[in-house]
């Protein structure tokens, strides 16, 4: 136990802190104007530099602090690592840049209720990420899906928002029930809860292990929305506002379901090949799925919402290569895609509040009257389409060469052609809304307030400067992160730029995607249908329809299943209540009816014969053993 | 201390009698003397959870035959005594409100604190014979208070209430009688670590199912919901079916050793209950059915942290009982605001209340996470040990019976509070319910998530008892 308060403290500041002022900003009166966002932003930047401070102090020793938990046995344990201490930097940093963001959004419900919520969440997120005792961490981890509920129910009224704010609620709830008992089975088995010592004497998968592996997966998956467990996040995206897509599902929830991700899967588990071609699988499946959606969208968000889906396929993809270059591939996408993705959503949430609507047919030409805005999303959408050198690129180039490496082409292949698609349903996006002709309505939208254009700088900033300078949050994140997790890198580069031949591949990606939009845009003669000869193609077609109707949604065909079943448990319920109550009823009723035709005694002697019988019962019992 | 036993038992059985001569004096003395005797009681209890772990407390009347009247603190019965006390205190408290525009009021006071005082004997007996007519004398005022509107529906309900319970208590006598046959006593202490054989616990068994509300017994426990008032139907299913838990934990727990291949059993018929109560609530549309059908899933999960045989899930049952009693208290009182401010218990006819019952709804969601078993409620831990139980048995089918019942537990109180108080709104909105009422299901719900963020105080106590207390080498280990 490390006795320094000063770092212990510093440990405690950015999980107890929000969770303070959370209810603090409750007792604010929602008239005052900018208390409450100050009081957040405040907040969060405290967080902030505790972080970075708690980043630069970890050495090679973790700092472990406890506190007195459940019982002498369990301690709410706290360990930071390189890998802790960097998940915790970004959390901080997504939960600042937020704060700021949200003042202007509009749809966001009551602000009290929204930063109550938003620190909340980055408490718990705060938790999640530097518990070592797994229960700890579930505590942290499942208390979040509470304030996802809330955080879209309070975004509008009407059935949709109520429908979608349940689905999220009960897709997150049940992940984590599964996630509790693979917790409870790595505790059973491995008889402790405590993360770092599970890592000196790795599970394996036989048997109970393999269940618990495979239920944590479901909420490390779930989290992180990989298929098939992503299909809340299309629907929130359609019925919530832009800063919580750009917090929770963009930035937060990526984070925490690929750090566990990479948890269990290396630090936890030595895994075995069977599960490496699955998690690849699960990686390439999503990637697929998610962009192949994503390309027919004509929503901004839930066209990004779909990307957010198809690019944590990527990162899945690398985890699962299980070597060091996939698993530095996948730590670093994550950390760009939350950026990049969260900047995407903050630009919906722009054009959103200035133009009054996010459907990209009514969209265009915003270019020359959101300029910044513009240039944040291109900035962006380079780097979710990994176009080099902006940091997509990097992180992207590293997942490839760890599948090239795991030796599974396939995989890569799926990866590349999801490249193509998403750059191919970026240029469709950016050109039906920046570019292009203005509707006549949209003449005079202006460039969205400073609050929120900061924020989206930064974050394009960010995607440049871990791009050009790949080699700064290589050296010092993903590294250190990797030796965290005890990955030995060995002399690999991890940083760097390469006219190898994924550049060329790269290249003829690029070229296939723009001539694909160009096919599109000429045959639609619209931007925004530049993907309708894809959509409308045979059997796509069809496949589509389905999807909208909801065939191949994992929540959709449980409902069925659920209701089927609690259908037949009714029934059962009915069947007991029969044998207890009408059946006897019925035996009694039939019995007196008998013994009355037998002979008319008084209510007297009946009882008198009764307990004449049970008395003669009892003796009879007793007699035997009273001998 | 001794006294103190004897008091908290005493106190509300007498005081129960003197409600009658209390309402001849005037109505609001009556109501003021049953929140004094419940809040009594509830304070004795709670003085005698502070010296739990002392050790020879006990207050003995000598009857012939073995038939002592012995009355023991253990730190298992005192914080039974303490949790129902205190439920019970709740719910005296919101009758005052609740119950002011019925008939019948003041053998209504009577009969709950009678039922308080019954439960407080039941506890605390050491004498099987004298805890099995403290069982009848709570199965005696459950009958009255279910049958508090006289209607024909309400009144055959009654019925089928007592005679179930009586029916499973019946057997349990025999059970009973035939440990007296083959021990040569009914002193509990006295039984400590004596091996019974299969048929007189199961006979036992089916007393505590009954009167738990498991399979094949469960279904008197949403007919009792339907027939009258909320209030009584709360002390059904937060107080009443903790009896049959409290006697498993007690007996089976930390007095007999059992069977391994009886656990089991319990493991498997509390499984499937939890499958088959869950299945009913997603399916049922009254209101207070559905929380009745919930109640009959969670004591399967106690059941499951009970029987399992470790220790760790022990402690979690406890700590289970202690935050159920208050959650599903809670949901009841909500239910209860609903429903007499909506008239109907029908919930496709309701929806939307959110809007107009605010506070009702944040105290019926907060409560209803702590049932699901989410962090940080008091509920997830209760859960999280359970299951910790049911993996600790090392048996697959069980650990799925339970995990699907979990699962069904989210989706029906989803339903439930989303028909509720989401859905589409209904013309005539109601206004929110009184402010007892609403304070006094706030306070459980607030508890509930006060318990969750100190944990470290209750589990600590379940722990230390479950130590204290448990019988090792029953089963698994």
């Amino acid at each position: 136990m490390n006795t320094n308060t000063n770092i212990s403290n510093l440990i405690l500041i950015p999980i107890l802190i929000p969770f303070i002022s959370a209810f603090l900003i409750l007792l604010i009166s929602e008239k005052t104007k900018y208390l409450k966002e100050v009081l957040s932003i405040a907040v969060a930047l405290l967080c902030f530099i505790a972080s970075i401070t708690l980043l630069r102090l970890v050495g090679e020793n973790p700092i472990i602090y406890q506190i007195p938990w459940l019982g002498y046995r369990e301690m709410m344990a706290f360990r930071v690592d390189h890998l802790s201490a960097f998940l915790l930097f970004a959390v901080s940093m997504f939960s600042t840049l937020i704060s700021i963001y949200a003042i202007s959004v509009k749809n966001k419900g009551y602000s009290k209720i929204f930063y109550f919520l938003l620190l909340l969440t980055q408490s718990a997120a705060a938790g999640s990420v530097l518990s070592d005792n797994l229960i700890a961490m579930l505590f942290f981890w499942e208390s979040m899906v509470v304030f996802l509920y809330v955080y879209i129910y309070i975004s509008g009224e009407g059935y949709a928002v109520r429908k979608a704010a349940l689905k999220t609620f009960l897709i997150n709830g049940i992940s984590d029930i599964a996630m509790m008992i693979g917790i409870v089975i790595v505790g059973y088995i491995s008889d402790t809860y405590l993360m770092s010592s599970i890592s000196s004497n790795k599970l394996i998968l036989s048997g109970w292990g393999t269940i618990a592996y495979i239920m944590l997966l479901i909420g490390a998956l779930t989290k992180a929305g990989a298929f098939p467990f992503h299909t809340w996040i299309p629907d929130a995206a359609l019925n919530s506002n832009a800063a919580f897509m750009a917090y929770i599902p963009a930035a937060i929830d990526k984070l925490l379901g690929i750090y566990f991700l990479a948890r269990i899967s290396i630090y936890l588990y030595s895994l075995n090949t069977t599960m490496q071609v699955i998690l690849m699988a699960i990686g390439a499946i999503t990637i697929l799925v998610a962009v192949m959606m994503a390309l027919v969208q004509s929503d901004y968000k839930r066209l990004l919402s779909y990307h957010a889906v198809s690019q944590t396929g990527y990162m899945i993809l690398g985890i699962g290569t299980l070597n060091p270059i996939g698993i530095a591939g996948g730590l670093f996408h994550m950390i760009n895609h939350a950026s990049y993705k969260s900047c995407l959503f903050m630009t919906s949430g722009a054009v959103e509040r200035e133009t009054g609507t996010n459907d990209i047919s009514k969209l265009g030409g915003l270019f020359s009257r959101m300029p910044v805005t513009a240039i944040c999303f291109i900035v962006a959408a380079a780097s979710i389409s990994g176009i080099a050198p902006f940091n997509g690129f990097f992180s992207k180039e590293l997942v490839y060469k760890g599948t090239l490496a795991s030796g599974w082409t396939l995989f890569f292949y799926a990866a590349e052609l999801g490249s193509i698609l998403t750059l191919a349903s970026f240029l469709k996006l950016g050109h039906s809304v920046f570019f292009g002709s203005c509707p006549e309505n949209l003449k005079d939208t202006k460039e969205a307030p400073y609050s929120m254009i900061i924020p989206m700088i930064l974050l394009a900033a960010i995607c440049i400067v871990f791009g050009f300078g790949a080699d700064i949050p290589v050296s010092k994140f993903i590294e250190p992160s990797l030796s965290s997790l005890g990955v030995v890198v060995g002399n690999i580069e991890l940083a760097g730029f390469h006219t190898d031949s994924l550049f060329i591949i790269f290249l003829v990606v690029v070229i296939i995607a723009v001539t694909n939009h160009i096919i599109g845009f000429r045959l639609s003669g619209k931007a925004y249908k530049s993907s309708d000869h894809i959509h409308h193609a045979p059997v796509l077609k069809e496949t589509y329809a389905m999807a909208d109707k909801g065939y191949f949604d994992i929540y959709e065909i449980s409902r069925y299943i659920f209701a089927y079943f609690a259908g037949i448990m009714f029934k059962v319920d009915r069947f007991f209540d029969k044998l207890i109550d009408d059946i006897p009823s019925a035996i009694t009723r039939w019995a007196s009816e008998q013994l009355s035709r037998l002979q008319s005694a008084s209510y007297r002697v009946s009882m008198f014969f009764i307990f004449l019988f049970i008395a003669i019962y009892l003796l009879y019992l007793g007699g035997i053993k009273w001998q | 201390m001794d006294k103190t036993v004897l008091l908290a038992v005493l106190v509300p059985v007498i005081g129960a009698f003197t409600i009658p001569l209390f309402n001849r004096i005037s109505k609001d003395l009556r109501n003021v003397m049953a929140v004094v005797i419940a809040a009594s009681t509830f304070i004795f209890n709670v003085v005698l959870m502070q010296n739990a772990f002392l050790d020879g407390i006990r207050y003995v009347v000598s009857f012939p035959l073995g038939f002592d009247f012995i009355l023991k603190l253990d730190p298992l019965s005192a914080f039974m005594a303490t949790v129902s006390s205190l439920i019970s205190l709740v719910i005296v408290i919101y009758s005052l409100d609740y119950i002011s525009h019925y008939e019948n009021q003041t053998e209504y006071y009577t009969m709950v604190i009678f039922f308080m005082g019954s439960m407080m004997g039941l506890v605390y007996s050491d004498n099987l014979i004298w805890m099995y007519t403290f069982w009848e004398l709570t199965g005696f005022a459950s009958w009255r208070l279910v049958g508090f509107f006289r209607g024909d529906k309400e009144i055959a309900k009654a019925n089928k209430t007592v005679l179930v319970t009586f029916f499973g208590a019946v057997l349990m006598l025999i059970g009973i009688i035939d440990i007296y046959m083959t021990q040569g006593t009914v002193v509990i202490s006295e039984l400590k670590a004596k091996e019974i054989t299969f048929l007189p616990a199961t006979l036992i068994l089916c007393g505590i199912f009954s009167k738990s509300a498991i399979l094949p017994f469960s279904t008197w426990l949403p007919d009792a919901g339907v027939a009258p008032s909320t209030v009584t139907s709360l002390l059904h299913a937060a107080v009443l079916v903790k009896i049959g838990t409290f006697v498993y934990a007690k007996l089976f727990g930390t007095i007999f050793i059992v069977p391994e291949s009886f656990s089991y059993m319990v493991l498997i018929i509390t499984g499937i209950t939890a499958l088959v109560a869950g299945g009913a609530a997603l399916i049922e549309t009254d209101m207070k059915r559905i929380i009745a059908y919930s109640t009959i899933s969670q004591l399967s999960f106690i059941f499951l942290g009970l029987a399992s045989g470790s220790k760790l899930a022990f402690a979690g049952a406890l700590v289970y009982i202690l935050m159920h009693s208050i959650a599903k208290g809670s949901l009841f009182l909500c239910a209860g605001i609903v429903e007499q401010k909506t008239h109907t218990k029908d919930i496709t006819k309701m929806g939307g209340l959110v809007k107009s019952m605010p506070l009702t709804a944040l105290a019926f969601a907060l409560s209803a996470f702590s049932v699901m078993g989410l962090p940080p409620f008091g509920g997830f831990f209760g859960k999280f040990f359970v299951f910790k139980g049911a993996i600790e048995t090392n048996d697959i089918i069980v650990s799925i019976l339970f995990f699907i019942g979990a699962i069904l537990t989210m989706l029906y109180l989803s339903r439930l509070f989303y028909k509720i108080f989401l859905g589409s709104e209904k013309p005539n909105m109601p206004r929110e319910g009184s402010s007892t009422m609403v304070a006094s299901v706030l306070f459980l719900a607030f508890l509930g998530l006060v318990l969750g963020i100190l944990i470290t105080y209750p589990f600590d106590y379940a722990s230390i008892t479950t130590e204290t207390m448990y019988m090792m080498g029953v089963n698994i280990q």
